[in-house]
């Protein structure tokens, strides 16, 4: 850098208050530098070429062409600046000569380098191209940082005397959580301020947060020939190799909790974090009311994922025992469960996970024979009838109601312990909603089951299936079929009470016509109808 | 209701006319529609061209989204489409060069976006290398790289993670284990660490027989699928540690206890599987349950044992659809290309059953445990036709980009790519169980036989002859020759 010390001060425009002997030299030689500098670089030209009186007009008219005061004004300037074995080379006098003229010109006695080097700012601009406007902005930023830096070596001084501990002699000194906030800030102005300057790039976030100050990040170094190796974003990446060095110490604690929340609001299909969250909320024994909302929050942004209804369960898990004892308490969290589940299917009818997690959720908590439950069913079952999720669900909660099932049970079996007045009501069901839209399988399978599951025969609801069966003959022209899983149900019947012939005509009609891609099943299915004991697909 | 003419000709320029997509797809029968232009004379039989014959008025949000599926998928089914060239029969070729040059891409380096996959890169790994494999791509020059790259995600306390720093996990340790296999690399069988990985497996079976899918995470029938095939694979011995949660004092329990009853619990209602007992029944699971039990024994006796087999044929069936031709995962969901591999995968394992020589024999011979005889399936008890044309017209990438795809419309990607292709596998192919090993159930040595051949059609083969991919083993969903070799080397192994 160059000098800036008072010697340089009076120059340009203001040097010209020293007029007796050269009056305003540089203004009339070269009126182009009177005007502002455009740039930093001007400016360093400018004060480079006060530091040298009368030299641009010498350079363009030569040294006779100046007055005589005006040479001396140039002499004695080269003569001060020199050093001063060039200076002792005068004799006493001619020194004296030149001091005198060097006050009453006021001229400098130190010369500027040429061109010094600004720097290049984080985009590898030269910073002497810099107008000064934003030069002093840099310059104001420079300093910021440093007073900035000072403060943050102060805090980390007083936290290592903190975690001495009661061994030093200045023990009782406490970090306060508000010199931490503060030092969070410091951090996060300073990294902006290192960015902006210098193009660093920005810490992470964790590695500028004092909390994460005693933990040392544990990077995963992909082999350089890895395969499929993703490109994680700086963020991420942080983020999991601090997860790193925290599994590895076996660390609970509010910080990993919030560690977690981070990574998994970057990729919330990674399931090792949230099996790790949940490790730290037990550990910590934190509110289940509290976990649970804010899964709810997470849930509904991740409707597809997966995990969350893990942790979901997990959390049950270890909720269940504290309120076992507690019918009522019970009844709080299904009912509370139901309506969040009511949410989350409004925005994804069928979604497997959440279905999965509900049937968890009835045996875990007994809901069974809860109405709600049943309502719930019956009214999804009313929104879309052939919402084959919520059939599934709704022949779970009745026909493995351990109040009236046999345990180990198969589903596809009978259940001698199935109570008739409920079979009856759901075969009742289940036609209704056949009526609705008769080639909607979800029913016609559902029907199939509870007749199973109730040891009745199929054939018992022959009439109602043949409503959906006009004219059934070969070729036949009158032929109308409402429903091909009536032809197949009708199959089975006509198979069951041992007449053959018409079961085979089924079963050809589905094939030839009605059901074709299907052809090397119904064929199958005829193979059955020969073999001895074939009526098995029958009796099933 | 849409009713098409009675007939399932091949097509004639004349029919295709009258049997155009469009034509009363939605109007009632007895309009006619003039079609003005006409198409090329593709023998398409009109299953595939038009609505079922069948339909019902009321609408749901169910049945908007299946008429939406068809509607996108028709134009690609009835050789409208202008991006492919069909052939004679509407169906275009197998786009293998591009298709390997997308899976290729799929191992390069991925941009940050894909952190959400980044628990599940083996997956990728498994993914691209049998997709390759299947469309006869050598993957061998992959082997260091697949080796260096799994090293990192191996845990000393045994399994492999979906990166460094991840908990082990059963599917992404069964992803690795198939990859390895895939590059068939001793010095890659090698990196295994069998006595971490068989204390940490044991560490996961639970009292009631499945198995969680890592330490503390969900159980379900992925993980009894994983979980056979990697023991298996690396010939673990199947005690149990003491520290495992099934181990109780005395008892002669082992890593294959009770697997086939917690099989057996999924299985639903409606005859499918579920992915945990009391849940829908799901595509996926279906294939999870029968590999698993078909490596817990002789696929002929142990299915019929342990499950409603007419029940399930009944539901599998159920799940394809026409004009589509592809299957759906369960009960009025979409067609998907990856369920060719889930529900079409479990096919051969079924018609093996029913089609073998030996089938009469084990019928016999077994007895009290299988009541219920059934008759062996001449033909295939699946469209293999249907299954093929919505492969090869619908979850093929059109552009040069390559890939396969779940339905038109959907971004190609290496999962799809891989299950699309083993479904095409499946319905290319035949396979027969000539023998198996003879044991206990829980032995968990049984080496089933398996034999394969293309399927060859009676009357015409509707894809060329050069997009037969190559067959991949019914269970194990890597080759033949792959699952042997892997196999072998920890079987010859003695001790750890």
């Amino acid at each position: 850098m160059p000098p800036k010390g008072k010697a340089q001060k009076p120059k340009g425009p203001e040097t010209s208050k020293a007029p007796s002997t050269a009056p305003a030299p540089q203004q009339a030689a070269s009126p182009a530098l009177s005007a502002p500098p455009a740039n930093v670089k001007q400016r360093s030209q400018q004060r480079f070429d006060e530091s040298r009186p009368y030299e641009v007009a010498r350079q363009k008219v030569g040294l006779s062409g100046l007055s005589p005061a005006e040479q001396v004004g140039w002499i004695s300037a080269r003569f001060a600046r020199s050093n001063a074995v060039a200076r002792s080379r005068l004799g006493p006098k001619s020194q004296r000569e030149l001091w005198r003229h060097v006050n009453e010109a006021n001229l400098p006695v130190r010369a500027l380098k040429k061109d010094p080097f600004w720097g290049r700012d984080r985009n590898g601009r030269d910073v002497g191209e810099y107008n000064l406007a934003q030069f002093d902005d840099r310059t104001a930023k420079r300093i910021a940082l440093t007073a900035l830096e000072v403060s943050s070596r102060a805090f980390g001084d007083l936290r290592e005397r903190a975690n001495r501990g009661p061994r030093d002699e200045t023990s009782g000194l406490v970090v306060t959580e508000t010199e931490v906030q503060e030092e969070r800030v410091r951090r996060a102005s300073m990294a902006t301020l290192r960015k902006e300057l210098y193009g660093e790039k920005m810490t992470g976030k964790l590695a500028q947060d004092p909390e994460w100050d005693d933990v040392e990040p544990i990077p995963y170094e992909e082999p350089a020939v890895a395969l499929a190796a993703i490109a994680y974003p700086e963020e991420y990446a942080e983020a999991i190799s601090y997860l790193r060095a925290v599994m590895q110490k076996k660390e609970c604690s509010p910080r990993c909790l919030r560690l977690t929340e981070h990574i998994i609001s970057m990729n919330p299909s990674h399931y090792t974090v949230w099996l790790y969250r949940a490790s730290n909320i037990f550990a910590l024994k934190l509110p289940f009311l509290d976990e649970l909302n804010w899964l709810n929050s997470v849930a509904l942004e991740n409707l597809k994922n997966y995990q969350i209804w893990h942790h979901r369960h997990l959390l049950i898990e270890n909720y269940y025992p504290k309120i076992a004892d507690s019918p009522s308490a019970i009844a709080d969290l299904a009912a509370s469960e139901q309506e969040f589940l009511a949410t989350i299917l409004a925005e994804d009818t069928k979604n497997y996970h959440v279905w999965s997690y509900r049937s968890y959720l009835v045996s875990k908590l007994g809901l069974w024979g809860n109405a709600d439950e049943l309502a719930a069913m019956e009214s999804m079952i009313r929104d879309d009838v052939r919402n084959n999720s919520a059939w599934s669900h709704r022949f779970y909660i009745i026909f493995s109601n351990p109040e009236h099932s046999t345990p180990g049970t198969a589903s596809t079996e009978p259940d001698p312990r199935a109570p008739p007045d409920i079979v009856d009501r759901e075969i009742q069901f289940a036609q209704d909603r056949i009526y609705l839209a008769p080639q909607n399988q979800s029913p016609w399978i559902y029907l199939r089951g509870v007749l199973v599951k109730g040891g009745r025969k199929l054939a018992s609801v022959e009439k109602f299936v043949e409503e959906f069966i006009t004219g059934l003959e070969e070729q036949g022209s009158k032929e109308d079929i409402q429903s091909t899983h009536a032809l197949d149900l009708l199959a089975e019947i006509y198979a069951e009470k041992g007449d053959k012939k018409k079961a085979d005509l089924c079963l050809r009609r589905l094939g030839d016509k009605w059901d074709r891609i299907r052809v090397g099943y119904w064929e199958w299915r005829r193979k059955c109808l020969g073999t001895p004991g074939g009526e098995v697909v029958a009796q099933a | 209701m849409a009713r098409p003419r009675p007939s399932d000709q091949r097509f004639s320029p004349a029919a295709a006319a009258a049997t155009h997509p469009f034509s009363g797809r939605f109007e009632p029968a007895d309009e006619e529609f003039v079609i003005e232009h006409t198409y090329p004379a593709y023998m398409i039989p009109d299953l595939f061209t038009v609505a079922p014959p069948v339909r019902d008025a009321l609408v749901t949000a169910t049945s908007r989204a299946q008429d939406k599926t068809v509607d996108i998928c028709l134009p690609f089914l009835s050789g409208e489409d202008d991006v492919f060239k069909y052939n004679e029969h509407g169906v275009p070729r197998l786009n293998k060069t591009n298709h390997i040059k997308f899976l290729h891409r799929s191992l390069e380096p991925l941009p940050g976006g894909f952190i959400l996959m980044d628990a599940s890169r083996p997956w990728f790994l498994y993914w691209s290398l049998s997709a390759m494999t299947m469309l006869g791509e050598d993957v061998s020059v992959y082997k260091d790289a697949i080796i260096e790259t799994v090293r990192s995600m191996q845990n000393e306390t045994g399994g492999f993670g979906g990166g460094g720093g991840q908990l082990s996990h059963l599917a992404t340790t069964y992803a690795v284990v198939l990859a390895l296999a895939l590059v068939g690399a001793e010095e890659g069988f090698e990196i295994v660490d069998r006595k971490a990985m068989w204390r940490w497996i044991c560490s996961l079976k639970q009292p009631d027989g499945g198995f969680q899918v890592g330490v503390g995470g969900e159980e379900d029938i992925r993980g009894a699928y994983c979980a056979a095939v990697i023991v298996t694979l690396l010939n673990l011995p199947l005690d149990l540690t003491p520290e495992s949660p099934a181990w109780t004092a005395g008892s002669d329990k082992n890593l294959f206890s009770g697997l086939a009853e917690y099989v057996k619990r999924c299985q639903t209602f409606e005859g499918g599987i579920s992915g945990q007992p009391n849940a829908e029944a799901h595509g996926a699971y279906a294939f999870c349950a029968l590999g698993c039990l078909s490596i817990l024994g002789d696929p002929r006796r142990i299915i019929p044992r342990y499950l409603d087999v007419p029940r399930l044929i009944s539901w599998l069936s159920s799940r394809q659809y026409a004009p589509e031709g592809g299957f759906s995962g369960r009960t009025n969901k979409l067609v998907d290309g990856c369920y060719s591999h889930w529900v079409g995968g479990c096919f051969p394992l079924i018609e093996a059953c029913f089609n073998t020589p030996s089938n009469k024999q084990a019928g016999m011979k077994s007895d009290s445990a299988s009541p219920k005889k059934l008759p062996p399936a001449s033909e295939s008890l699946f469209s293999r036709e249907g299954l093929i044309r919505y492969i090869l017209c619908c979850c093929q990438e059109p552009s040069r980009k390559g890939g396969l795809r779940d339905k038109p419309g959907k971004a190609a990607d290496a999962y799809h790519s891989c299950y699309v292709l083993s479904g095409l596998s499946s319905a290319q192919h035949q396979w027969e169980l000539t023998s198996s090993v003879e044991g206990d159930l829980t032995g968990g040595q049984m080496d089933s036989v398996w034999n394969v051949l293309p399927y060859l059609e009676d009357d015409v083969q509707i894809f060329d002859h050069g997009d037969r991919v190559l067959p991949i083993h019914p269970v194990y969903a890597i080759p033949l020759q792959h699952q042997q070799a892997i196999r072998s080397y920890f079987l010859a192994k003695e001790g750890f």
